[in-house]
């Protein structure tokens, strides 16, 4: 019969409109943002774009929370969400703004640094999209992104990146915005990004960054304070500080050649002191089992664990895994350690926040009883 | 999963793409996810960008052919280099290598100098088949070759290495087999021909009416291509598909006139099997990842004793390559390469994107020798996978070498 | 650069749907449809 392929071309389309319609549900249900209720110490709450206008009405605009306290002293940033996969990262700066009062100084917090990254998956990871916690008014969704910026806020990826400080990459990479420092106003939606982020710097006076991340649990640089060289001292003491209090972290310097990251160009650029911090997680490396979950939140992954037996690993990795919790905890004890080792450096520009959850109580009770 | 394939693809000679998808759809419901629609949709986009620069490649291809444009280049190369068969075959190895070198795609390598390529060898006497496999190892070559080498950049980006010193160890492993291969398929089957016979060979060229204007669409995508490796003034970083889509159009305007719309749709019909392997593949990936099977095999390969260290790597990532080689370099060539740490990460990167580069002859994407295939017009690219398995195993093996002499390389470099 | 590409992406769609009307084998058909689904969802900025 001369229309059979007609009729089955039209059954086929339909059946790509059904597709594309209950995929495509699945997929915008990723852009409607978390919730976070800031604590009563919150003094003022901004958007990224008041630092650069051209951000606003994109992708790429985000909040960003002030906790100002009337007492002189120095100003501190913490940025969450860098890469939106990587989870305790941005629930340490969610649980920050949620808790804490500024008592000398100022605080400003970026819980999602690259809000078009929270709006997607990684392709091929098979990540869910969003993890639960219980808290004491019920129970909270928080988004799990992927990486990078989402292709459809910045598109089409170049098929090599070249990164404001000249560095060649892999085209994806112009989605990172851990490689895009110090940004350009004029260049990509995620070079936009980190342009407004430097303007915040600047504007705010900023003189200590934080850049909260994680990291496989195969990649060398983990359970890590990465460092900027004029934040050496500042992060040999907390080092010390966080080994008192039983905490190992290893003292990585920011490779001078690794051009485009934080801890490289707030430094370089913005002459503040900066540092990255990384903890273990499975849920982004390339061993993992189920990305499940209870992956994200419990850590436990038999691959990982296999892995540690033998030898590949650069943490351990036992049967109980690498909660969200401890590695939240671990991020408490990296700000607090790096705060008073910067208040012992710079007297005068001391940064006092109250209220912060310690580590201890975290790690034991979990994220969610300190959250609204 | 892998079963539900074979039987799809073999018993019930279903397309790859389809089985494939098929057995992705089993392999969610096998692992209690249901349909999980999100998620195979979500794996296919891993591919769209490879897609993207496919179908618009082979617009451009039709473009060349349509126009007339493709037999008047072939002509003008023939004529430069009929007399010697060692520079016509040097030649012909560098400039299939060119568009890989600078876009560090070995399928843009195969699509854009590939249908050049092919009739000059096929008309100097080489087989069929062996062309083939000349431009899918060329292609692979140039992959791998300096400039741009987009593996070892997915590589670094997974230890933090920058791109950079690169270029002399990627020369090292790149250089020696594309002369060896180059000499080694073409010399014995390829004729010196008379000035006559030449001319009776060549085919009919538009260059009298036309002129110079022939060559610009091919001119004009090298130039952008090029020019993507810099960021400077008002070029636009265009992208391989836009710039396959530009060449096009300038070739509308520079030969013979064809109907666009139809080009296409002969273009669209060819690149289907390949676009739909992709989609799947994909499917199939992100299906494997979320039922906890990719963890399995990585941690399989990884947990061999360290005597077969080297042999897993040489098995696992040409086949992982089969699926994908970007894949397989993020996979498993950042655990391997963290694996080998304690040597220069320069040099085993470098290996390692060779070792990982002949996964693209390998099925079931095979995309260098599937491409080759269709631009000698082969529709069985086994075919042409037995003319390349020497020239990929040269090129293992110069991986698997450079990777076991990297303390003494790391001396002298 | 963006509109470039939405309108290759445009122009690609049309040419597949054609396709798809136009192929009589209808595995070919089908075969189609798992990339159709990419370039629809793209077009429409959806992922």
């Amino acid at each position: 019969m001369k229309t059979k392929h007609i009729i089955a071309g039209s059954l086929l389309l339909a059946l790509t409109l059904a597709v594309g319609f209950f995929s495509g549900r699945e997929f915008l249900s990723m852009r409607q943002d978390d919730e976070i209720f800031p604590s009563s110490g919150l003094t003022a709450k901004k958007m990224l774009s008041d630092y650069f206008p051209a951000l606003k009405d994109t992708a790429g605009d985000t909040e960003v929370f002030i906790f100002d306290s009337a007492a002189k002293g120095g100003n501190l940033l913490i940025v969450g969400g860098t890469h939106p996969n990587e989870p305790a990262g941005t629930m340490t700066a969610i649980l920050l703004a949620e808790t804490i009062r500024a008592a000398q100084g100022k605080a400003v917090i970026i819980p999602w640094a690259n809000a078009s990254g929270f709006t997607h998956s990684d392709p091929q990871e098979g990540s869910p999209q969003r993890f639960f916690l219980e808290t004491p008014a019920g129970r909270r969704w928080f988004r799990l992104g992927s990486r990078v910026t989402n292709p459809v806020h910045q598109w089409p990826d170049p098929t090599i990146y070249v990164n404001p400080m000249g560095q060649k990459l892999a085209g994806i990479e112009a989605r990172n915005l851990n490689r895009a420092y110090p940004g350009k106003a004029t260049g990509y939606l995620t070079e936009k990004v980190a342009f407004a982020v430097m303007a915040l710097i600047q504007k705010e006076g900023i003189e200590l960054g934080i850049d909260l991340h994680e990291s496989a649990p195969e990649y060398p640089v983990i359970n890590a304070i990465v460092f900027h060289e004029n934040a050496s001292e500042l992060a040999a003491i907390a080092q010390m500080e966080l080994q008192a209090e039983g905490f190992e972290f290893r003292l990585e310097a920011s490779p001078p050649n690794l051009r485009g990251l934080t801890h490289r160009e707030w430094g370089d650029a913005a002459g503040i002191k900066a540092v990255l911090l990384e903890t273990p997680n499975a849920s982004h490396g390339r061993l993992k089992g189920r990305p499940t979950i209870s992956l994200i939140v419990d850590g436990k992954d038999k691959y990982y664990e296999q892995a540690a037996r033998l030898g590949r690993l650069f943490v351990p990795y036992g049967p109980d895994g690498i909660p969200l919790k401890l590695r939240v905890a671990r991020h408490l004890a990296g700000v607090r350690a790096i705060l008073a080792s910067f208040n012992e450096l710079e007297p005068d520009k001391a940064i006092e926040l109250a209220d912060m959850p310690s580590p201890a109580d975290v790690q034991a009770k979990g994220l969610g009883p300190f959250l609204k | 999963m892998v079963a539900v394939f074979v039987l799809l693809a073999t018993v019930f000679k279903l397309p790859m793409g389809i089985s494939l998808a098929l057995s992705a759809l089993a392999g969610s419901l096998a692992g209690g996810e249901g349909i999980a629609l999100r998620h195979l949709v979500e794996g296919a986009f891993g591919f769209f960008d490879i897609i993207l620069i496919i179908a618009s490649a082979m617009i451009f291809m039709k473009v060349l052919q349509e126009s007339g444009i493709l037999d008047s280049l072939v002509a003008a190369i023939l004529r430069a280099f009929y007399k010697n068969k060692i520079l016509l075959l040097l030649t012909v190895m560098l400039l299939i290598m060119f568009p890989g070198m600078i876009t560090g795609s070995s399928l843009a390598a195969v699509l854009s100098t590939g249908p050049l390529i092919a009739p000059v060898l096929i008309k100097l006497g080489l087989p069929r088949l062996k062309a083939a496999a000349f431009i899918a190892v060329g292609a692979i070559l140039g992959m791998i070759a300096p400039p741009v080498n987009i593996l070892v950049m997915i590589m670094g980006g997974g230890v933090d290495m920058p791109y950079v010193g690169l270029t002399l160890p990627l020369l090292i492993i790149t250089v020696p087999p594309a002369v060896i291969i180059a000499l080694w398929l073409g010399t014995k089957d390829l004729r010196i021909v008379s000035r006559e016979e030449m001319q009776f060979l060549l085919p009919a060229s538009l260059r009298e009416k036309y002129g110079f204007r022939l060559y610009l669409p091919l001119l004009v995508v090298l130039v952008l291509m090029v020019l993507q490796n810099f960021r400077i003034g008002p070029i636009p970083d265009l992208g391989l598909p836009a710039i396959f889509f530009v060449g096009s159009l300038t070739g509308l305007f520079c030969g013979r006139r064809f109907n666009f719309f139809k080009a296409t749709q002969k273009a669209m019909e060819e690149a289907m099997p390949i676009l739909s392997i992709l989609a799947g593949v994909g499917m199939f990936v992100q299906v494997m990842t979320l039922t906890g099977g990719r963890g399995w095999a990585v941690m399989t390969f990884l947990a061999l004793p360290p005597a077969l260290l080297y042999l897993s790597i040489a098995v696992s990532m040409p086949l992982f390559g089969g699926v994908s080689a970007f894949g397989s370099a993020s996979v498993l060539g950042v655990p391997f390469l963290l694996a080998l740490i304690e040597k220069n990460a320069l040099i085993t990167s470098s290996a390692l994107s060779a070792i990982v580069g002949i996964g693209d002859l390998m099925p079931p994407a095979a995309m260098a020798a599937r491409f080759s295939a269709q631009v000698v017009g082969e529709k069985n690219f086994f075919r042409v996978l037995r003319h390349c398995m020497i020239p990929a195993f040269l090129i293992l093996a110069m991986g698997i070498g450079v990777l076991l002499l990297a303390p003494l390389l790391d001396k002298v470099i | 650069m963006r509109i470039l590409y939405h309108l290759i992406v445009l122009y690609m769609t049309i040419q597949l749907v054609w396709y798809l009307f136009r192929e009589k084998n209808f595995w070919k058909q089908a075969s189609l449809v798992l990339v159709l689904v990419l370039f629809l969802l793209r077009l429409f900025l959806i992922e």
